[in-house]
């Protein structure tokens, strides 16, 4: 009677063993970035959540106050939080509509010059890549020096005198224009990369058939590149609505608050010069957060939809 | 190849948590023989109390200071995380006094009161005023200042004998006498007042007109017809084109000698030692001659000590013995173009020639220094720092934006759970 349960339990033993056979390969690649991810990003991330249902100055133990700071913000219309955190919102996505359509197509068209290889393409793409590695203090040095009401070059060129960074519409257009010629090259050099890798036979069928420059543009190189267009709108779309350093040392969110974007207001409430108010920053930083998700992922529905 | 992979990523795991977990052996952590001592004096004046703490250390004290110098919202940042952490606090700080208070309410800051006894010279007579009683809070001691550093004005001497003859002979130049000489002015293109930091310039005029940031210590008092007034005398200065214009950088003015009056803080006298040209320092624009009526905003840097385990008596004392010693030896920090606040400084015959000394060796002016020690004076900063200049320049108008000011100032104070 007993042999034949023990050959039974044999054999499940063995497929237990067989099943608990880990592969560690892929593990042993993922390791170091899953600890370091979770350690600097997830673990602050859950904790920044927490703390949007506290409130806290960043002193002693967090109260835990549940929604009321959403509720604060999203619909309490006589709170000022309410005010700041509507217009900051408001005009990050403002700045985000202006800049990034320009930060995909200069760098696009740019990228599609130097690859014709005109002379000295190696020069000029240098020159393009050079502002990106600027920190972007120094960015804002030369353009304020360039913007000036008085002796800036560009209003001495125009012959006006503009006040770029206190007056709108310009205020925006000055923010737009520093952040692309900040930006251009880490777009242009991923499109350059992707522009290489067109086959020349797609061109010279297209010249054989009689295809103009302007058609081959939009019917092979556009949908050649398709991949990297969708990675650089993306990445670009979430670089810009993390928008910061520009509008605080250009102009100061002013005139009256009008580029005054919601990081500003989200680092000046947890780490300004008074109390923190970590719960409702926190608050903040979390609906910014599901923006960028919400609008990252309709961009990439919509675009890898079109394949 | 499996048991290679699990041992690398082992010794990875290891490894990455070892670097995040361990104790930190960085630049801040104390020895016990150490003072770790943070400052904000990233800038130029940070070398003038590097300088001062070389100096401290020759003379072989029990306990050398540890000199960190970091920038000053980085340090105001760190020292809530280490405060709250309970590791690498630092043993001595230097913090502004306007944020006492806060820290005080917040049970963060340790008494000096149990070493006073060992240096009896660290005493209200032995400094000045205003900067002492910042510290005095509850019948302690919590800080002890360094310097009183105050915003005023600097003029060109010879745009001043051209437009304003006689401005100067009490050392006061009125709203009045700058608009006469910005009026006056004008036709050959010198522009009469710089209009720079508006903060320290509004709370300045606020304070002639009588207005306090404060009745009870804690409500907001700012959407008032004193403050409305302060910011009228500026925007009609404005619309005179008195004041320069919107964009133009007034210290690019003055350097160019194209500015009369520049009102702007002690510390930027180093910055303006290229002018080619002869200029002085005087009192803040004001209201009126009359010199008990002055007002001249002021800050003070102050030495605190935040509550920390790791720090022994015997390492408190040794904060004492270096705080004395700067008490004794702060021409340096003369030098950095700041007003000490150790009245010892008046005996040294350099200091009475620097510029900035008027404000130390006048009884009358000393009192006219005014240290605006609220406690949420911080929140004052923001709203005046982002909206002021809009104000001035007419962009944002002056009831709406103070009504705004005062509902943001009570919305944010409404979230002190230290009140509660």
């Amino acid at each position: 009677m007993e042999a034949p349960v023990k050959v039974i339990e044999k054999k499940a033993t063995f497929k237990r063993s067989k099943k608990r056979t880990v592969n560690w390969t892929p593990w042993v690649f993922v390791t170091p970035h899953l600890v370091i991810f979770s350690l600097f990003f997830l673990v602050p991330i859950l904790y920044g959540i927490y703390i949007s249902f506290t409130s806290w100055d960043l002193v002693g133990k967090p109260d835990f106050v549940g929604l009321a700071n959403y509720k604060e913000i999203l619909w309490q219309k006589d709170s000022s939080f309410y005010t700041q955190f509507h217009n900051g919102l408001k005009n990050t996505f403002i700045f985000v509509l202006l800049s990034v359509p320009s930060c995909i197509i200069i760098p696009l068209l740019l990228a599609s010059a130097l690859n014709a290889k005109p002379r000295f393409h190696k020069l000029f793409q240098s020159i393009f890549y050079m502002p990106t590695l600027f920190s972007i203090s120094a960015v804002v040095i030369i353009w304020t020096l360039m913007f000036n009401v008085n002796q800036g070059p560009i209003n001495n060129l125009l012959g006006k005198s503009i006040l770029w960074t206190g007056s709108q519409p310009y205020a925006w257009a000055t923010l737009v224009i520093v952040t692309v010629w900040w930006g251009i090259g880490g777009n242009m050099i991923i499109y350059q990369a992707a522009l290489n890798g067109i086959p020349k036979d797609y061109y010279e069928a297209a010249d054989v058939d009689g295809a103009n420059a302007i058609q081959k543009f939009f019917k092979i190189t556009l949908p050649s590149i398709r991949g990297q267009i969708l990675y650089t709108v993306v990445i670009t779309t979430i670089a810009q609505f993390n928008v910061y350093g520009q509008p605080l040392m250009l102009t100061a969110g002013g005139p009256t608050d009008s580029t005054r974007v919601l990081l500003m207001d989200i680092q000046q409430n947890a780490f300004g010069s008074g109390q923190s108010i970590a719960g409702i920053a926190s608050a903040m930083a979390f609906i910014l957060g599901l923006c960028i998700m919400v609008v990252s992922l309709i961009q990439f529905l919509f675009l890898r939809n079109r394949d | 190849m499996r048991k290679l992979g699990l041992v690398f990523m082992t010794i990875m795991l290891v490894a990455a948590l070892a670097a995040c977990g361990g104790k930190s052996s960085g630049s801040n952590s104390s020895s016990s023989k150490e003072i770790v001592f943070w400052n904000p004096f990233a800038g130029p004046d940070g070398q003038n109390m590097k300088k001062m703490v070389d100096e401290y250390n020759k003379t072989n004290p029990k306990y050398k200071i540890k000199n960190i110098s970091l920038k000053e919202g980085d340090m105001y940042k760190k020292i809530q995380t280490v405060e709250n952490s309970g590791k690498n606090v630092p043993d001595l700080m230097i913090v502004h006094a306007e944020r006492i208070k806060l820290y005080h309410d917040n049970k963060m800051l340790t008494s000096f009161d149990k070493y006073l006894k060992d240096y009896p010279e660290i005493k209200a007579e032995n400094y000045m005023q205003e900067a002492w009683k910042i510290g005095d809070l509850d019948g302690s001691r919590y800080s002890v200042p360094l310097d009183i550093h105050s915003s005023v004005m600097y003029y060109n001497k010879d745009l001043v004998e051209k437009y304003a003859p006689g401005a100067l002979d009490d050392n006061i130049v009125t709203y009045d006498e700058i608009e006469a000489a910005g009026e006056k002015s004008q036709k050959d293109k010198i522009t009469g007042l710089g209009i720079t930091w508006m903060k320290p310039i509004f709370l300045s005029l606020y304070a002639q007109n009588g207005g306090k940031l404060t009745e009870n210590g804690t409500d907001p008092t700012i959407h008032n017809d004193q403050a409305k007034a302060a910011f009228q005398k500026w925007i009609d200065l404005y619309k005179e084109h008195v004041t320069n214009k919107d964009g133009e950088d007034p210290l690019q003015l003055f350097l160019q000698g194209k500015l009369i009056f520049y009102p702007e803080g002690i510390w930027m006298n180093n910055n303006l030692k290229d002018a080619k040209f002869d200029y002085g320092l005087t009192n803040a624009p004001q209201l009126s001659n009359d010199k008990s009526k002055m007002v001249n905003w002021s800050s003070s840097h102050q030495f605190v000590m935040f509550n920390s385990k790791e720090r022994t008596d015997e390492k408190a004392k040794g904060v004492l013995a270096f705080v004395d010693w700067v008490r004794d030896h702060s021409l340096e920090w003369a030098k950095a173009g700041q007003n000490p606040a150790s009245l010892k400084i008046l005996d040294e015959p350099e200091y009475q020639k620097m510029a900035q000394s008027f404000l130390l060796k006048d009884p009358v002016e000393q009192a006219s220094l005014k240290i605006f020690d609220y406690k949420y004076n911080g929140y004052v900063s923001e709203e005046l720092d982002a909206k002021s200049l809009d104000i001035v320049f007419g962009k944002n108008p002056v009831d709406k934006a103070l009504a705004d000011i005062q509902k943001s100032l009570e919305d944010k104070i409404s979230k002190d759970n230290t009140n509660k």
